[in-house]
This record gives C-alpha cells, sequence and structure tokens, in this order.
C-alpha cells in the first residue's frame, strides 16, 4: 500500500513477503510448542497404559474388584487401593466442602475489605505448604495427636458406628483423610470465593429488598446461582485428592485390607505406587502397579473433565441469558 | 536498544534449552572411575556407611549408597542405574535372567532383630516362632494372651493392643523374616508365603529399616523387625527367640556365628546361603540370621574397581562390623566369595 | 441509616418471633462462617509454627554448608540445597518459553475451535497427578538410562507449562485491545505486535505465573522419586547424575527414628517453606503492582 505523502512519522516501509515470513515463522513456532505439549499429554496416557498392559492382558478388568494383592502369590487386585482413594477423598470433600463455602462467605459477605486481603491470602498459602511437608507434619505430629486424641474420642462417643470402632492407630485412613481435606480446603475455598464475588450484584440486592436476611439471600440466590460453579469446585478438589500420593503414603500405613472402621491402615492408588513401584521385584508386579496408575490416571482425568464440562455449559447457559 | 536486548534473551534462552536438552540425550559423561554409586539394602546400610570412608582412604575410592530396600537395589542394578545393589534376598531365577550377567556374592552376616516397645518390662520378651507367626497373622492382639505370658510369667505383660509393624517396601529383611516365619508356621507358608513383601493380614507398614524402628520407638505395644544394629543405634529393645533346639537365643555375634555354623564346609550355590531355623542340635543359633549380597554385573566399566571393593568388603571390611553386630564371614563363605569375584 | 434499619421502621412484623428467628440464624452462619475462616488461619498457623519451632534450633551454618550424614552422624542440606537449585532452574528453562509459546498461540493466533481445543488440553495436563509424570518419564527415559536429575527437570517442567501457560494466556488476554489494534494499524507485522508490544505489557502477570509454578514445582516430591533419588549424598553440580534434592531428603528423613533426622527434616522442611512463601509474596507484589500499571494506563 502506498501513500501518497510520505508521512515521516509511520514506520519503514516492509516488504510484505517479510511480514508473511516472519508471521508464519512466529505462529508455526507457537503452533509446534501448542502440539507438542498436547503431545505429551497423549504420549503419558499411552506411556502408562502401554507399560501396564502385560498386567491388563492378565487380569483383564477384573482386576478392578479383586481383594488381594499378594506378590509371592501373583496375585494382584486394585479393589484395596480404590476403596482406599475413595473413602479418603471423599471424606477429605465432605469436610473440606462446608468449611470452603464457609470461608468463600466470610471473605465475599462478611470481611471488611481490609480483613479479607489478608485472610484470603492466608487461606491460599495453605496450598502452598508442599505436600511432602504436610506428611511429615502428619507422621510425627498429627498423627500421634489423632491416635492419641482424636480417635479415642471418636470411639467414646461415636463407636456405635463402624466407621469410628476399633483400636486408635496413628496411621491410618482417617488421618489421610484428614491431611486431604487440609489440602483440598484451599483449593475449593479461592474457587468459591470467585464464584461469589461474581453473583451480579442486583440478584442480590432484589433479594434484600424484598425482606430477606444477608443468610436467605445468599441461601436462595448466591448458593444456587454458583451451584454449577460449586460442584467443578469439588470435582477439582476431588481430583486433587485423588492424585496425592506422597502426603498419604506417609501418614496411612500400607495396610492390605478393607476395614469397615476408618481407624486401622489402608492404601490408596498413589501411595501404593509410590512406596512399592521403585522396589518392584518381579516384572509382573511392576505392570501391575502400572495398571493401578493406569486406573489413576482414568479416575483422574474424568473427575477433571466432568469438571470442565460443567464451567462450560455454566458459562454457556449464563450467556445465552445473559445475551 | 530494546530489540537488542530483546533477541539476547531470546537467544539466550533457546541456547540454554539446547544445553539442557543437549545435556539429556547425549551419552551421560560418567564422573571419574573411581566413584561408584550402589543402592539397595537398608540392612546392610549400616556396615556399607562404616566402609564408605575406609574404602575412600584405602584406594581413594568415592562410594556413594543409597538404601532404598533390597527391592529397589536389584531393580536398580538390573536397570543398570547403579554400579552395584545390595539385598539380603538372594535373586530368584528369573531375577538373575532379568539381570543380564549379573554377579552375586555374600558380603556381610547379620541378623533380624525382633523389636518391642513395651516399656516398664521387667525382662527381655522370649519368643518363638509359632508365637511370631501368630502375632503377624492377626491371631494373637493383646500382649497379655496367656500363649504369651506363659513364656514371660514374671515380666509384667500388661493389657496392651500389639501392633505389628511390617515393612512397606520391598525389603530383604522382610524375606528373611518370612522366611523364618514360614519354616515355623505351616498356616504363614501356605497363606503369605515366602518374599520381600507379603499380604499383611495385621498390623501396619513403614518404610525402610529407620522407617519400622521410627514407628516402633512411637508406638507403645509395638513389635516390629529390622537389622539388630537398628535396634542397637535407637535403643530399642529385642527379644530372645526360642530354636529348634528349644534354648533361647538373641542376636549377638555368638547366635549368629552359631546359626553360621551349620552351613556345609564347601558352597556351591547361592542357595545353600539360607540359615535361618537352623535344624536341633545347635543350641546358641539364633533363628532369624541371614547372609546378605552385593550384586554386580560382570563386565561393567568398572569392573576392576568393584572387583577391588567387593574383595576388600569380605576381607578387611569385616572388621568393621563386631560393633555393629555383623558377624564376619565364616572360612567357606568366604571362599565362595572369592571365586564369585573372579566372574565380575 | 442500614438498609436494615429502614426495613425495621416499616416493618409491621418487625419484633415478630420469625423475624427473630431469622435473625438468630443469621448469625449463627455468620458464626459458622468467621469460625471456619479462623479455622482455616489456625491450621495454617498450626502447621507453620511446627516447623518453624522445631526446625529453628537446627538451622546453623553448619546445616547449610555439609552434605548429608551416614548411618548414625549429623548432617546438613548443603547436597540437596544445590540439587533442588539445579533441577528448578532446568525445570525452569525449559518450561516457560514452550509455556509462553502455546499461550501465546491460544491467545493470539488460534481460532475459537482451536483455541478452546488447547485450552481444555492444558487444563487436563494440569489434572495429570504427579506421581504418574514421574513414571512417564522414568518409563521413557529412566529406564535404561539410569536417573539424572535432567530427566527429574523434564518431569518437573511438565508441572509447570500448564500453570505458567494458563497465567500467561489470561494475562494476554486482558492486554488492551486498541494496542494491538494501534500497532497493526502503523503497519506492524502480527508477530512483532505480540513480541515488542503485547508481551512486554504483560510480562508482570507472566513474571507472577512464573514465581508461583516455581513455588509449586520446588516443593514436588513424587516426580523426583523416580528419576533422582538414588544419589550420591555429597555435594555435586553434575546435573548428569541424580542430584540429591530437599524434598526427596525431607521425605527420607521423615520415617527415620532417630531423633537427629528428624529435627534435620523439620529444618529442611523450613528452609522449604521459607522459599515457598518467599516466592508467593515475591508473586504477589509483582501481581499487585502490575494490575496498577495496568489499569491506571
Amino acid at each position: 500500500m502506498s501513500t501518497v505523502t510520505p508521512d515521516p512519522l509511520a514506520p519503514a516501509p516492509i516488504d510484505r513477503q517479510g511480514i508473511r515470513f516472519g508471521d508464519v515463522l512466529f505462529k508455526g513456532v507457537a503452533l509446534v510448542a501448542a502440539i507438542g505439549v498436547a503431545a505429551v499429554l497423549g504420549s503419558i496416557a499411552y506411556k502408562v497404559f502401554a507399560l501396564a498392559w502385560p498386567a491388563i492382558q492378565e487380569f483383564g478388568l477384573s482386576f478392578i474388584w479383586t481383594q488381594g494383592w499378594n506378590p509371592n502369590a501373583n496375585v494382584y487386585g486394585a479393589l484395596v487401593f480404590i476403596y482406599g482413594t475413595v473413602v479418603t477423598s471423599v471424606i477429605a470433600l465432605l469436610l473440606a466442602t462446608p468449611l470452603s463455602i464457609a470461608i468463600a462467605l466470610f471473605l465475599t459477605e462478611i470481611a471488611p475489605g481490609r480483613v479479607a486481603a489478608p485472610i484470603a491470602t492466608m487461606v491460599e498459602l495453605l496450598a502452598a505448604i508442599p505436600s511432602v511437608v504436610l506428611g511429615l507434619w502428619g507422621i510425627l505430629v498429627f498423627g500421634p495427636c489423632v491416635a492419641s486424641h482424636l480417635e479415642p474420642f471418636l470411639n467414646t462417643w461415636f463407636g456405635f458406628l463402624p466407621i469410628f470402632s476399633g483400636d486408635p492407630s496413628q496411621a491410618g485412613v482417617l488421618p489421610a483423610a484428614l491431611v486431604l481435606t487440609i489440602m483440598i480446603i484451599p483449593i475449593t475455598s479461592a474457587i468459591c470465593r470467585e464464584l461469589f464475588s461474581r453473583v451480579p450484584r442486583d440478584l442480590s440486592d432484589g433479594s434484600l429488598a424484598l425482606g430477606s436476611t444477608r443468610w436467605e439471600a445468599i441461601r436462595r440466590v448466591a448458593i444456587p446461582y454458583a451451584a454449577p460453579g460449586i460442584s467443578a469446585a469439588v470435582l477439582l478438589g476431588l481430583g486433587r485428592a485423588f492424585g496425592e500420593a506422597i502426603a498419604v503414603t506417609q501418614v496411612i500405613g500400607a495396610g492390605n485390607t478393607i476395614n469397615q472402621s476408618l481407624f486401622p491402615p489402608g492404601d490408596t492408588l498413589g501411595s501404593r505406587i509410590a512406596s512399592s513401584y521403585i522396589g518392584a521385584s518381579s516384572a509382573i508386579e511392576a505392570q501391575s502397579l502400572l495398571y493401578l496408575g493406569a486406573i489413576l490416571l482414568v479416575i483422574s482425568l474424568v473427575t477433571n473433565v466432568s469438571a470442565q464440562l460443567i464451567v462450560n455449559r455454566f458459562q454457556k447457559a449464563r450467556r445465552v441469558s445473559a445475551g | 536498544m530494546k530489540r537488542a536486548l530483546g533477541l539476547m534473551v531470546i537467544v539466550a534462552s533457546l541456547v540454554a534449552v539446547a544445553v539442557v536438552v543437549g545435556a539429556a540425550t547425549a551419552a551421560p559423561a560418567k564422573n571419574q572411575d573411581t566413584s561408584m554409586t550402589g543402592a539397595g539394602s537398608t540392612f546392610v546400610f549400616p556396615l556399607v556407611s562404616k566402609w564408605i570412608p575406609a574404602l575412600g582412604a584405602a584406594y581413594g575410592y568415592n562410594v556413594s549408597y543409597s538404601p532404598i530396600g533390597s527391592g529397589g537395589g536389584i531393580a536398580a542394578i538390573t536397570a543398570k542405574t547403579v554400579d552395584f545393589g545390595a539385598t539380603d534376598a538372594p535373586l530368584s531365577q528369573d531375577q538373575f535372567a532379568a539381570c543380564k550377567g549379573c554377579v552375586e556374592v555374600p558380603w556381610a552376616l547379620s541378623a533380624t532383630a525382633v523389636m518391642y516397645n513395651l516399656p516398664g518390662l521387667k525382662c527381655v520378651l522370649r519368643l518363638n516362632g509359632k508365637l511370631l507367626a501368630d502375632i503377624y497373622l492377626g491371631n494373637i492382639t493383646t500382649w497379655n494372651d496367656p500363649r504369651i505370658v506363659q513364656n514371660n510369667g514374671t515380666c509384667g505383660l500388661l493389657d496392651l493392643k500389639i501392633t505389628p509393624v511390617y515393612r512397606s517396601d520391598n525389603s530383604g529383611t522382610t524375606y528373611n523374616f518370612t522366611d523364618y516365619l514360614a519354616s515355623v508356621s505351616p498356616t504363614w507358608k501356605s497363606k503369605l508365603g515366602v518374599g520381600v513383601n507379603a499380604q499383611w493380614p495385621a498390623g501396619l507398614g513403614a518404610k525402610g529399616s529407620s522407617g519400622i524402628s521410627g514407628v516402633l520407638s512411637k508406638t507403645p505395644g509395638a513389635i516390629g523387625y529390622a537389622d539388630v544394629a537398628y535396634a542397637l543405634k535407637n535403643k530399642i529393645r529385642f527379644a530372645s527367640m526360642q530354636n529348634a533346639s528349644g534354648k533361647y537365643a538373641t542376636p549377638g555375634l555368638r547366635g549368629i556365628q552359631a546359626a553360621a555354623a551349620t552351613l556345609p564346609n564347601k558352597i556351591t550355590s547361592d542357595g545353600a546361603l539360607s540359615i535361618v531355623n537352623p535344624a536341633k542340635g545347635n543350641p546358641l543359633a539364633y533363628p532369624i540370621s541371614t547372609f546378605t549380597y552385593v550384586v554386580v554385573s560382570s563386565g561393567s566399566s568398572k569392573a576392576a574397581e568393584l572387583r577391588k571393593m567387593v574383595f576388600w568388603a569380605v576381607t578387611q571390611g569385616q572388621s568393621y562390623g563386631k560393633p555393629l553386630l555383623f558377624q564376619p564371614l565364616p572360612k567357606q563363605v568366604q571362599a565362595f566369595a572369592y571365586k564369585q569375584i573372579k566372574k565380575i | 441509616m442500614s438498609v436494615a434499619e429502614i426495613r425495621d421502621q416499616y416493618d409491621i412484623t418487625a419484633g415478630s418471633s420469625n423475624l427473630r428467628r431469622r435473625r438468630r440464624t443469621e448469625k449463627a452462619v455468620s458464626a459458622v462462617a468467621i469460625l471456619s475462616a479462623l479455622f482455616a488461619v489456625m491450621l495454617l498457623a498450626l502447621v507453620l509454627g511446627t516447623v518453624l519451632f522445631k526446625g529453628i534450633s537446627q538451622i546453623d551454618m553448619d546445616f547449610f554448608t555439609k552434605p548429608a550424614a551416614l548411618f548414625g552422624e549429623k548432617g546438613g542440606i548443603a547436597d540437596a540445597l544445590i540439587g533442588s537449585a539445579l533441577i528448578v532452574a532446568m525445570a525452569t528453562i525449559l518450561a516457560v518459553p514452550i509455556a509462553i509459546l502455546v499461550a501465546i498461540y491460544i491467545a493470539e493466533y488460534a481460532g475459537p475451535k482451536a483455541a478452546s481445543f488447547f485450552r481444555v488440553m492444558l487444563d487436563v495436563l494440569n489434572g495429570v497427578p504427579a506421581i504418574i509424570v514421574g513414571i512417564f518419564i522414568y518409563g521413557m527415559l529412566v529406564v535404561g538410562h539410569g536417573q539424572s536429575s535432567v530427566y527429574g527437570a523434564m518431569a518437573l517442567a511438565i508441572l509447570m507449562i500448564p500453570m505458567v501457560a494458563r497465567a500467561t494466556q489470561e494475562i494476554l488476554e486482558l492486554v488492551p485491545r486498541h494496542l494491538r489494534e494501534a500497532s497493526l494499524a502503523l503497519g506492524m507485522p502480527r508477530w512483532r505486535t505480540v513480541y515488542s508490544i503485547v508481551l512486554p505489557t504483560a510480562i508482570g502477570g507472566i513474571l507472577t505465573g512464573v514465581v508461583i509454578a516455581v513455588a509449586r514445582v520446588a516443593g514436588e516430591t513424587a516426580p523426583l522419586l523416580f528419576t533422582s533419588s538414588i544419589t550420591q549424598n555429597q555435594i555435586s553440580f553434575d546435573v548428569h547424575n541424580a542430584l540429591p534434592t530437599l524434598p526427596i531428603r525431607i521425605f527420607t528423613l521423615s520415617e527415620s527414628p532417630s531423633p537427629d533426622d528428624q529435627a534435620a527434616a523439620w529444618a529442611a522442611a523450613l528452609v522449604l517453606i521459607a522459599f515457598v512463601l518467599v516466592m508467593n509474596i515475591v508473586a504477589k507484589t509483582i501481581a499487585g503492582r502490575k494490575r496498577k500499571s495496568l489499569e491506571g494506563g
């Protein structure tokens, strides 16, 4: 494009060819990076399944509901670990979600700005604690405390419930679930806080104008509005809990059985891989451990993708109704 | 000016990426020849720790060792991640096949102590194999069970829950322990078998010999097993085990020596080195003694140094063992070791 | 007067038991919310306080300059500090350029479908458990070649990429459109626009994302367990070999019965947490300052 009078401020004219080449190169490199990362994701999924394949072929799907894990007899089954993973994560979720919603409410509705900011930072810092440090604290401080105070208390007052029956133990499903709770709280509360702060002011103001108390406005307006987001937050927290291996393996006690009570040791998918994979003494043991890894990968992906889908549908619905 | 700076940043990061990727894919430049890495058994770690500075002083060797458990040691030497692996569980046929060209040499001898945490116990606990198996099977759950009190009447055993502690990682000490339990309890043999790990029906697991010692020292009523050096170091008390002759033996040098004395005069293969639960007629023998092995890849680039190191270990190295309750290798085992070393 | 007070003035049912009950519920819920927040803060204080209290006594010059000890002796974390620093540095060098490029593609070049695909891909990658990433690198590289801190850095880089890419992508989308349009209208090619105009504006947010990712990855144990755990416990800068790291050191020491080892574990945890906290504060400061400049600009 030539100008009629040369503009002294315009940049030196660039050859059209030059523009295309630079742009193509830059875009190409960026695209290669993006495809490369996608390829890494694909390879991870592929490699885990490929390494586990001999065990998958050998045991088939019944591996998932087989309860034994006895390397000496070549008996391998995932049920104990799936149970442990699900129980610890679900308990963590049941404890963390109401807490997180309450914390989010505090930060968005109750606390004045000057108080909210530092407290929000402190809740975020909970997420910054490395899991190995939480595990260290769990082994040396929290586990013994649970065994000498919490579990006897639960046993005395609620011992009729099978989950609180039996003898206290320093390492077990309960301390592991509680440590996971500490890890999930910052994630779910941060998302809930985002959600509550985005509830349109006019909706809650309208409710207040009609005579509701602040809590009723929250209960009837904010929470239903944010409900899909909250469920996505719950799923993301669940995904985090599923994948945590290090802190769990430090406090769960490497048990081999499924117990009704939460006190005795158990094990989860990630935790068993962390404790046994490096020393696996036979090929089939290593492959079975990777089969556990494949199961873990699948449930992690399913939870995460579900959270994504909920968020997407939620956003689409919002856009449709707002637009 | 800004453009030049930006360009430099880009070039610098590209160069950095290239360097890192190049470092990764280039043949790993092995450090100086006198440097050797090993990994494996936590059982032998106390003794190896004493050997490392001595080897440095004697030959200038820079040896390092990671106690990750016998299972890890076997896996590491099979994957050639280390120069030598240490295991208390002898390699099986399958493992020898997988670890192409590996040579196994016995290099130390000690015992697995049965440790317990019973504060205020007035005497040394006396146990036999059957009781131990029942405890770990979950059939005996309290310390004042009549079956235990029968042998420990005056000790003051309380109504305290027994927490059996086992190794959660694949361990040669577990192999030794289960080997013993299988030889004294047919139930154990059929249900759980012998191996570097087991489907432990009761109790809780800890990683490494230090892990077991850790849990034990924090849990009253716990019972666990580890190399006797860990019991000594952490001042944890250990039990006297009744051997096949009916006598109670402790994992001291005498008991270990007596167990090793049951070996034939000539060793021909690794399988002959099991000294667990020696037969009647050896009143002093401690029934849970074991040899521990170093596994080396034959024909590696460091073969000469490895030969020297292992030879030193089975000769001069043995003198470091006594304070840690590692009994020097008997003559016939040493002779066998020499033969194996030649194959490296 | 507040809304509530105005309402009360005109509310003929003021003082009725229904309203009182609703007010009480309101107060109860407020109390619960306040207590929950306090509980979370108390948890943080508990963990950090324990680490500080138990770790501080061990911290001295020796601790920082000596390598790990053998059986039965006291040692320091010098070797682990160096190993961690090298591995995290390598991971950052690997991850940041790639992550920025991916974010640029999503934010600047991709069509809506491609952008959505890659965005989902990044989020999925973010959700892959760290232990699976460790196993992946182990299966691909460690088997047959041995452990190496470079492999550890690669595993950590895979964990960092989604974090940095997402932060970069979000900040790129925040850069005002008129900057790009003005630049393009002046005849600058697209790539020059991104490179000279958009990126420098976004650099604060990108830096924040990088610092947060570094803080997160410095404490990761699981990937290193498979790639850099069998180490010479001596001070070494040789990245070809597996180097000791702080998280692995803490993990190993945490199970030991010896009070010396446990004290060393607390002290190492203190050092690690201090680093992570400082990084988080740095990130917040950069974010705060950059937000002010973006809003003011």
